[in-house]
């Protein structure tokens, strides 16, 4: 079975904590630098969503260049060969897929990015930082980079696993392996057991009144 | 790679974490694990808020304006042309010509000496800082319930023992997501959340009851709550007898505010009111949770007062997980308070107009002291205007983005005879200074910081500062130094804090650097360094007043002005109503706040790509009901206006705000609601104005439109911050 992150509404506060740290890794090993979780707020509730590496893939399936193959139990999305047809965002049934790059010139952008202003002031390299791998920070964060589709990769480069559920500071994000699926279902099928029985031996005792 | 643990920069949380750098930056920032607070997470802003540390715009060397451009000088010239102006304005026109503003972004030592810079060396009680605007009024209000201005309980104790949690005013998950945290660990355990808030907030979704309250009417609420509890005999007899005076007034005073009467006024349904009233009053352990929801209204300290009396009445108060928590909202905003940076009181809240206490402090500083209150820093335009105060210093603070009807405080700034700015970057503030200073920021300097639950801990430097950028209390020593005060001579941060435990040995005696270092911080006040620390406060009901009992204080309340007949019989009440109401001309109530991805006034925080990235800009809450008929969507630029000013940005049409309401924030220069603003309307006790509540209107707006209003705007100051960064830049190349 794949494997998934979901987070818990109950717990979820909406720090974005998780979004930041999905960037930051990801941008790290030179991926898009863009989250692949998203904190979506809503009068029902607040979580961040994203790709459940469903079984049967429909992103998958619609992807016209082979970009998003099944491996490793999850669905994994090459951001080197998708061409960018957003086939995939259309095709996912939960938001999971998101296309990202540079924005086209005709969208209205009042506001210069600020580290565009940052970056001209004067020709000389931004401080060095650690969390800039990409060659150029300025092509790392405004124009020039590719539109690709980004999805969740479970963060299959890092050897602790996905960063979001680390940073969470509720912990209201979790992975589903077929261990821990299993598991809960296995629970459930026991607290039915015993609902139905407590359901079925009171009828019984009203019965024999 | 080094790594030092050290206190996160940002809220009043106060998070630990360990700084990693390499080379000669940071690396990166991870959690620590034994906090008692944080408890091995941060948020956001605390793992990936430290790129202002390394970035090239930090200020590295001391500018002079002239005209429109900063000349880069050394530190004798600047010192000296400083201490000059200093010394003349207080010769020429007395030292109350003077007026400083401090910061609660910067350490007790920092804040100390400059507080006895103004009173020992200028002679003025002119100190101020931004808690004016935050939390002034709970520092009144509180002060005068309980004798004690701060938090009554530790931040762990919500998690761990508190069975009922109330927050009123606060957005919690986002502007103190380790406290958010364990108000939902308290939820695990089955304790129950009751909210009040105007808007649909993170924290209101998750609450058992979540109350609508319309903005400026939390004291109706209150008062009803205190109704209910009264009517329903819910009240701890005992306890407001043993420990309280006062409980009659309150009685009277609440007794015009049943739920349904409430409810006439508010809107608020009847119905809430009593079920919170039970909840609260019938809890083991309810604690109050409140920040600028309470705070920043006209009848602040009414607010306050009327948490207080419910607290008071329902003994809610004084036992592990049960009391009145404000949520401070900077990382040093308590310990600014703490070290006296306030115009009427010394370090630990000694007022200046006691003689006694003055004499403790003349004898400790060696010189006269002035026994005048100070001006607040919401009344130092207004004496800039009328010529009185013609000298300001501000350090780590940046009124031209933080304080109210931006418009008008550009233009009083102007008219000043000199302004110093010290801070790390050229700021909004900095740009109409005559001298700018760099200052070292958190991450190169050691010192204490006190959280909002008066835990004291220590922060220390991981990194040099960048250039010749000085540590704060050093330039305040150096400038004493050249006015011929030779009391303020310090080797270091631990010196300086020596001395404040000698001259406040009640509150800070027993906590040394070195207990500092073996333990996750101390909570004043811990008198002798074999006391443990007090994390809570009146316990028992030993209330911290002369008296040792609780001042319960009648709070009345008319949204429009109070009619005087409602206020007869009564001694001492405070009257309270909402300044400004929607009428035609401005159909909207516009209120303010922040949100999760920045800080204040984004000088830190949108230095990191990582944040900007998240949040790029201002977005507009407004309702869909609304949206539809202005023919809004999601996403579309919409003006947004007061009687004060304007402000363009993206609509976020969302139900988190109600029909008819706006919500905004100040971390964007190129659309900030202080812009709207009301700078007049201020809380007659403590000077915080009413940022919560402005009668505004909502229009329809263009991205063409956005971007004249922010080309107009840049022109207003931002274009200036380039060109002095420019400046600053090129002063640095060409040496
Ligand atoms: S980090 Fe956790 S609490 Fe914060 S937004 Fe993500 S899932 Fe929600
Ligand atoms: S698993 Fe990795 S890629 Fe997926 S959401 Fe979490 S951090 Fe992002």
């Amino acid at each position: 079975m794949n494997r998934f992150v979901i987070a818990e509404p109950k717990l979820c506060i909406g720090c974005y904590t998780c979004e930041a740290a999905c960037v930051d890794v990801h941008q790290e090993v030179g991926l898009q630098a863009h989250p692949r979780l998203v904190v979506t707020q809503t009068a029902q509730g607040t979580m961040p969503v994203q790709c459940r590496h469903c079984e049967d893939a429909p992103c998958a399936k619609v992807c016209p260049v082979g970009a998003i193959t099944e491996a490793d139990g999850m669905i994994q999305l090459n951001e080197s060969t998708c061409i960018g047809c957003k086939m995939c965002a259309l095709a996912c049934p939960f938001g999971a897929i998101e296309p990202h790059g540079s924005s086209p010139l005709s969208q209205q952008m009042p506001y210069e990015p600020y580290v565009e202003s940052a970056g001209a002031i004067i020709g000389e390299p931004l401080a060095p930082s650690a969390i800039s791998a990409p060659l150029s920070s300025l092509l790392d964060w405004s124009a020039g980079v590719r539109t690709v589709a980004v999805k969740c990769d479970l963060c299959y480069f890092r050897e602790d696993g996905p960063k979001c559920i680390q940073v969470c500071p509720t912990k209201a994000l979790r992975i589903v392996d077929s261990e821990s699926l299993s598991a809960s279902i296995s629970a459930k099928r026991r607290q039915t057991v015993a609902k139905t029985s407590q359901v079925l031996s009171g009828a019984s005792a009203a019965e024999n009144e | 790679m080094t790594t030092v643990k050290t206190v996160c920069p940002y809220c009043g949380t106060g998070c630990n974490m360990y700084v990693h750098t390499g080379s000669a930056h940071i690396a990166k920032v991870t959690p620590d694990l034994e906090h008692p607070v944080s408890q091995g997470e941060l948020c956001l802003k605390g793992y990936y808020g430290f790129n202002h540390v390394a970035d090239r715009r930090r200020l590295t060397t001391p500018l002079r304006r002239q005209g429109n451009d900063f000349i880069p000088i050394s530190w004798d010239s600047a010192l000296d042309e400083v201490a000059g102006k200093f010394s003349a304005v207080r010769r020429d026109h007395g030292p109350d010509a003077f007026a400083l503003f401090a910061s609660a972004r910067c350490t007790n030592e920092d804040n100390y000496v400059a507080q006895k810079f103004a009173r020992a060396v200028m002679g003025t009680n002119n100190v101020d800082h931004c808690a004016r605007l935050c939390h002034s009024s709970t520092v009144s209000g509180l002060a005068q319930a309980f004798g004690s201005g701060a938090m009554t309980n530790s931040i762990p104790e919500i998690g761990e023992v508190s069975d009922l949690i109330f927050i009123i005013g606060s957005n919690t998950a986002e502007q103190h997501p380790l406290i958010a945290r364990h108000v939902i660990r308290a939820q695990q355990r089955g304790a129950k959340l009751v909210v009040a808030d105007p808007r649909q907030t993170e924290m209101a979704e998750k609450a058992d009851l979540w109350i609508r309250v319309p903005p400026g009417h939390n004291i109706p609420l209150v008062n009803g709550m205190l109704h209910v509890v009264i009517k329903e005999g819910l009240h701890d007899k005992e306890f407001i007898d043993a420990h309280s005076v006062g409980f009659d007034d309150v009685v009277h005073a609440v007794e015009s505010f049943s739920p349904e009467a409430v409810e006439r006024m508010s809107g608020i349904p009847a119905g809430q009111i009593v079920h919170a009233a039970r909840m609260y009053a019938g809890a083991r352990a309810s604690v109050i949770l409140f920040a600028m929801g309470i705070t920043q209204f006209s009848h602040g300290v009414g607010n306050v007062a009327s948490l207080a009396n419910l607290a008071v009445v329902t003994g809610q108060i004084g036992r592990p997980g049960a009391g009145v928590c404000p949520l401070r909202g900077q990382g040093n905003v308590q310990g600014a308070c703490d070290l006296g940076a306030l115009p009427n009181v010394y370090p630990a809240y000694q007022s200046v107009t006691d003689p006694a206490l003055r004499a403790h402090y003349e004898s400790a500083w060696g010189v006269t002291l002035p026994a005048k209150v100070g001006l607040k820093i919401t009344e130092v335009p207004a004496a800039i205007d009328r010529g009185e105060v013609r000298t300001l210093m501000i350090f780590g603070e940046n009124p031209l983005m933080s304080d109210p009807d931006l418009g008008a405080l550009r233009k009083e700034i102007q008219k000043l005879d000199f302004l110093v700015v010290m801070d790390l970057f050229m700021t909004e503030t900095a740009r109409f200074a005559n001298i700018v200073l760099p200052a070292a920021c958190w991450a190169e300097k050691d010192g204490t910081y006190t959280n909002t639950e008066r835990r004291v801990q220590r922060g220390r430097a991981v990194v040099p500062a960048p250039g010749e950028a000085r540590l704060d209390w050093a330039v305040f020593s150096a400038l004493a130094a050249r006015m011929g005060y030779a009391g303020m001579n310090y080797g270091g941060a631990q010196e300086i804090w020596d001395e404040v435990r000698r001259v406040v040995p009640k509150t800070f005696g027993g906590i040394s650097y070195a207990r500092l270092d073996k333990l996750p911080g101390l909570s004043w006040p811990c008198p002798s360094e074999d006391h443990p620390g007090t994390p809570i406060l009146h316990k028992d009901g030993h209330f911290t007043m002369a008296s040792g009992k609780a001042q319960l204080t009648p709070v009345l309340f008319d949204p429009n002005v109070l009619p005087d007949a409602k206020t007869k019989g009564f001694t001492h009440a405070i009257t309270a109503h909402v300044v400004e109401h929607a009428d035609t001309a401005y159909p909207f109530i516009l209120t303010t706040g922040r949100r999760v991805y920045n800080y204040h006034t984004g000088t830190m925080t949108r230095k990191s790509p990582l944040l900007e990235q998240l949040a790029p800009e201002e977005r507009i809450e407004l309702n869909p009901a609304d949206a539809k008929e202005l023919g809004v969507a999601d996403g579309d630029f919409i003006k947004l206006s007061t009687r004060r000013g304007k402000s363009i940005a993206r609509a976020w049409v969302t139900e988190r705000v109600a029909p008819k309401n706006v919500f905004s924030t100040f971390h964007y220069w190129e659309a900030n609601c202080n812009e709207l603003t009301n700078a007049q309307s201020l809380d007659p006790i403590c000077g915080i104005p009413e940022y919560k509540v402005s009668a505004a209107k909502v229009e329809k707006s263009s991205a063409a439109e956005a971007k004249s209003w922010r080309d107009w705007i840049q022109g207003e100051y931002r274009v200036a911050v380039e060109r002095a960064t420019n400046a600053v830049l090129a002063g640095r190349v060409q040496k």
